[in-house]
């Protein structure tokens, strides 16, 4: 439900000083919340504007002169007493049930909602679509250049299912004017509808978006800043991501597009795997210290275990795959072998990560130690080509 | 004093008709008399000095925290961890973003449990609450004394605890943050000093609800207690209640860790959220111990330097209480985000009920001011300065209150600069005009005017550039408790960091004014502003004993008109002689 804002040139200047801009969701814009906030501003405004008046007059008009005390007036008045309190009652009861309509709203999903997963962990989102593929572009904020993009579809209801790996988060998404907090014990549903692209508006923009083999021209789009809002540590700060809201079809498209070209390496498979999925928040390929260790040269290298066992040259010379089972139940088992001198703070992400990009990790780590991979050698990468290819030919055919 | 007088004290001990500032011997004789003591006005002092030696070291905090967010990324932060911890890696503080949220727990603990909190109630009020009803002391001195060392061992122990165990979890110490990181042994003892600072509170809350109960001086009854003691009143009951709720809570969380059962840990079982619930449950109420004591300084200083009754004397005084009640059924407002529907409705009609009392307490000052004869002394200046802050303050709490709008402006610098607004424009401004209000009877001094006022400019225009502009971050959408932010919030963070340091200056002067007036400052009167209460009745130093005679309460502590003859001075203000109390004696 959508209701017209109101035109006054006055009203819409005040939005852009408060806001930047009038929300950007339904639950936000017009009467929702946008126009609640700018109902108590103006009450606030009369006021506090009558109030610090009286003050700065009779301050003035009373000021002390020697030699001339107070004037006699009433200690109380009981009509004008009632008054005062029943006024700001009756305004503060607009106040809750407007609130409370707009809060309803906001909370309550639309029926038939397109419903996305999210994962919160220290220090990232995760959206995993109903084709089981998360974000794969990043932009960069800050010191960070692995902050996801997540696609979303312009003026549909839309449900995330949202759950937290380790600590509490909150979502926020400033233009929608809403937010909730992440847990790790349950889920909670963040729903919105994302405003429809307007044209006129200078902040829709146009790009081509690539995956993989295939590109679409002028896709509009806007935008948004995900920010967590319930202090979770160290990089607290950098917990960002960026909400791109696309037109439904082009969004059908971004959402359906198989991910990996035909052929495609799979060490180039963990690379995007490294960004999409957060393993870059804490992991460096660089050698640098992070949360975790590094993965740079690694691979087929003695490991020291935090309880005093290792993982010996011994077993690693005895089995070609010790270290790539040592990747694997790292990555959905973390807690079960942790590295000397790292907290045991890892999310697992079992059910997260297809075989194949799994595998893309591991030879994406192995790469670092400046190993080859031999594609041929490494299953689950033929299937990944038949499907590109099918893919290609149902392009083609369309 | 007239040798009648004289005369007539030989009943009393002559060892407590000295001015209670008086030295005792030698310079360790002295010292030893005043960690010894068991007089009020000393336990009050000593902790007035602790308390804003406290507010320095928060302070000092918040500067860095502001020139931290000068920048948007974080590079100023690692040039502070540098110079400050040159011990680098295996510094205890931690790397570049633990150091920011380190220095961020720091400024919240110090200043919400180690500065507001005991604050007002514990100096002024425990200097100038038995001084008003007429008393000769608190009713039990001795655990007087002990709330001002457990404060003084709780605060030690705490900053040592954050500053050795990096403790990072914000002043709140959400779980499962807070217990899931490797500070968790910290995060407990963290805890544990809160508590003891709890019972500094409970010791001093319970002391004062007795003194109010019995010993008022003659002829008071409860209406005509002035309303700084309602004030006191109302918050040492909240004290006394909401405080052993934290200790549940540390308790809790020890078990947690001893004996693995799942309370608050997911992991275990447990429910986050639940210790949200607990922790506000003590901290909700406990902002009201931070602001109720400042609404009663400022009803003192508006009366007194407008030399007019308080408007609505009852409706303030039953506010108080309102508002104490109420407190305790708010704490869910914190959690609009993390909790059910129905809870949150609950709450939020909750919240706006206790803005009520708050309103009306406001009009009532400013009613106060009509028909008066307002002289703008600094406390006036500040009182008037509360009256603006507080007042924005309050009315910010309506969107947080309201359900839709909080779903945006949780969480963000909106409720940072919200809650600022209260506590600094409310609580400390408050603070600042009750220290100025009662400063010649608490040294027998007065201070200089004129540069006492160029800092409480200073300060109110730092104190607005620093926090005004944070309103527009928060509906802007920046996150608390951020060290790095996107470069759209920059000029605005930078606006608000050179206020920072405005404000700062105004301290520096009025530290400077407080050093000169101790020294130089011009002899006080017995009651250079003319106030009514009792206070203004004893010596310019009051005795050790207080009074020379136990006061009779012949008029209100406001009745200016009836008492204040027209067309005097505050030079020449006559109080009741003392040969018409004795009569009545």
């Amino acid at each position: 439900m959508i209701m017209t804002t109101p035109t006054l040139a006055i009203h819409d200047f005040l939005l852009d000083i408060f806001f930047r801009r009038g929300a950007d969701s339904d639950v936000g814009s017009g009467w929702g919340i946008d126009g609640l906030f700018m109902f108590i501003w103006w009450v606030s405004v009369f006021f506090f504007v009558l109030l610090m008046g009286l003050m700065g007059w009779w301050c003035w008009k009373y000021r002390r002169v020697p030699g001339k005390a107070a004037e006699p007036s009433a200690s109380h008045n009981t009509a004008l007493e009632i008054t005062w309190t029943v006024i700001p009652t009756l305004i503060l009861v607009v106040i809750f049930f407007w609130g409370y309509d707009g809060y309803l709203r906001a909370q309550m999903p639309e029926g038939s909602a397109e419903q996305v997963d999210l994962t919160a962990f220290k220090w990232g989102w995760g959206m995993t679509y109903d084709t089981g593929w998360g974000a794969d572009e990043t932009v960069t904020l800050g010191s960070r250049d692995d902050i996801p993009v997540f696609y979303m579809p312009e003026d549909t209801p839309v449900l995330l299912k949202m759950s937290s790996q380790d600590v509490i988060h909150s979502f926020w998404v400033p233009d929608f004017r809403t937010k909730l907090d992440v847990m790790p014990n349950r889920f909670t549903p963040y729903s919105f509808r994302a405003a429809a692209l307007d044209e006129a508006d200078e902040r829709v923009k146009t790009m081509d978006v690539q995956i993989a083999d295939s590109v679409r021209e002028n896709v509009r789009y806007r935008d948004h800043w995900i920010f967590c809002a319930e202090y979770c540590g160290d990089l607290h700060s950098e917990m960002a991501a960026v909400m791109r809201v696309v037109s439904k079809d082009d969004y059908e498209w971004w959402k359906s597009q198989p991910r990996y070209g035909a052929g495609t390496n799979p060490v180039e498979v963990g690379e995007k795997v490294y960004i999409a999925s957060g393993c870059a928040t804490c992991h460096s390929v660089d050698g640098s210290a992070g949360t975790g260790p590094t993965w740079f040269e690694v691979y087929n290298r003695p490991v020291p275990f935090a309880d005093g066992s290792e993982l010996s040259q011994a077993e690693i010379d005895a089995d070609p795959l010790a270290w790539d089972n040592y990747i694997r139940e790292s990555i959905l088992n973390p807690s079960a072998k942790i590295h000397e001198g790292y907290a045991n703070q890892m999310p697992s992400y079992d059910g997260r990560l297809s075989d194949v990009e799994l595998r893309g990790l591991i030879a994406y780590i192995r790469s670092l130690s400046g190993l080859d991979v031999d594609t041929e050698n490494i299953p689950g990468f033929e299937a990944l080509d038949e499907q590109a290819a099918e893919s290609d030919a149902a392009n083609a055919e369309g | 004093m007239t040798t009648v007088d004289r005369a007539l004290d030989h009943a009393h001990d002559d060892h407590h008709d000295v001015p209670y500032l008086t030295g005792k011997g030698g310079p360790i004789a002295t010292v030893w008399d005043w960690m010894t003591t068991v007089d009020h006005k000393k336990i009050g002092v000593m902790y007035l000095f602790t308390v804003l030696f406290m507010f320095f070291l928060g302070g000092v905090a918040a500067l860095m925290l502001r020139i931290e967010l000068f920048e948007p990324t974080r590079q100023t932060a690692a040039g502070i961890t540098g110079a400050a911890f040159a011990g680098g890696e295996g510094s205890s503080v931690g790397g570049v973003g633990k150091f920011y949220n380190t220095v961020m727990t720091l400024h919240g603990a110090i200043m919400v449990f180690m500065f507001i909190v005991p604050g007002i109630p514990a100096s002024l009020g425990n200097f100038f609450l038995p001084l008003q009803l007429g008393a000769k002391d608190v009713a039990f001195p001795r655990l007087n004394l002990a709330s001002w060392y457990v404060y003084v061992f709780g605060s030690f122990f705490g900053v040592y605890v954050i500053l050795t165990g990096g403790i990072d979890t914000g002043w709140t110490f959400y779980t499962p943050y807070s217990t899931s990181t490797e500070g968790q042994p910290q995060v407990v003892a963290m805890i544990l000093a809160v508590f003891i600072l709890g019972f500094s509170s409970i010791f001093t809350g319970l002391n004062f609800i007795v003194t109010v109960h019995k010993l008022r001086a003659p002829g008071m009854g409860w209406f005509d207690m002035p309303l700084f003691i309602w004030a006191i009143y109302a918050t040492s009951i909240i004290q006394v209640l909401a405080t052993p709720v934290i200790g549940v809570t540390f308790l809790l969380m020890l078990f947690e860790r001893l004996f693995q059962i799942g309370i608050f840990d997911p992991g275990l079982g447990g429910d986050p959220v639940l210790y949200q619930h607990f922790f506000w449950f003590y901290s909700h109420p406990v902002v009201y111990v931070m602001i109720l004591p400042a609404m009663g300084i400022i009803s003192e200083v508006l009366a007194v330097h407008s030399r007019k009754r308080l408007f609505g004397y009852r409706a303030i005084a039953f506010s108080s209480l309102a508002i104490a009640a109420v407190s305790f059924l708010v704490w869910g407002h914190h959690m609009f985000t993390s909790q059910g529907e129905l809870a949150a409705t609950i709450f939020s009609a909750l919240t706006f009920l206790v803005a009520i009392p708050t309103a009306v307490k406001v009009f009532n000052w400013i009613a106060t001011l009509y028909k008066g004869s307002i002289a703008l002394t600094t406390p006036m200046l500040y009182a008037l300065q509360f009256l603006f802050l507080f007042s924005i303050g309050g009315l910010t709490g309506l969107p947080l209150g309201a359900l839709s709008t909080d779903l945006h402006l949780h969480d963000s610098y909106f409720v940072v600069a919200h809650f600022h607004y209260v506590m600094f424009g409310g609580t400390v401004i408050a603070f600042l005009a009750g220290i100025h209000h009662w400063w010649p009877k608490m040294f027998g001094r007065m201070y200089n005017e004129f540069w006492a006022k160029i800092a409480s400019g200073l300060v109110f225009v730092g104190f607005n550039v620093t926090f005004f502009t944070q309103f527009f971050l928060g509906t802007q959408g920046m996150p608390r408790r951020y060290a790095s932010y996107v470069d759209e919030f920059t000029t605005l963070h930078q606006i608000s960091t050179v206020g920072s340091f405005v404000l700062a200056l105004g301290f520096v002067v009025h530290l400077f004014v407080f050093i000169h007036s101790l020294i130089v400052g011009e002899r006080a009167g017995q009651n250079p502003w003319g106030g009514l209460t009792l206070e203004w009745e004893t010596d310019p130093i009051p005795l050790e004993h207080n009074f020379r005679h136990e006061p009779i309460v012949k008029h209100g502590p406001y009745d200016f008109e009836s008492v204040v003859p027209p067309g005097c001075d505050e030079k020449d203000f006559p109080l009741p002689p003392q040969d018409e109390v004795r009569t009545v004696h």
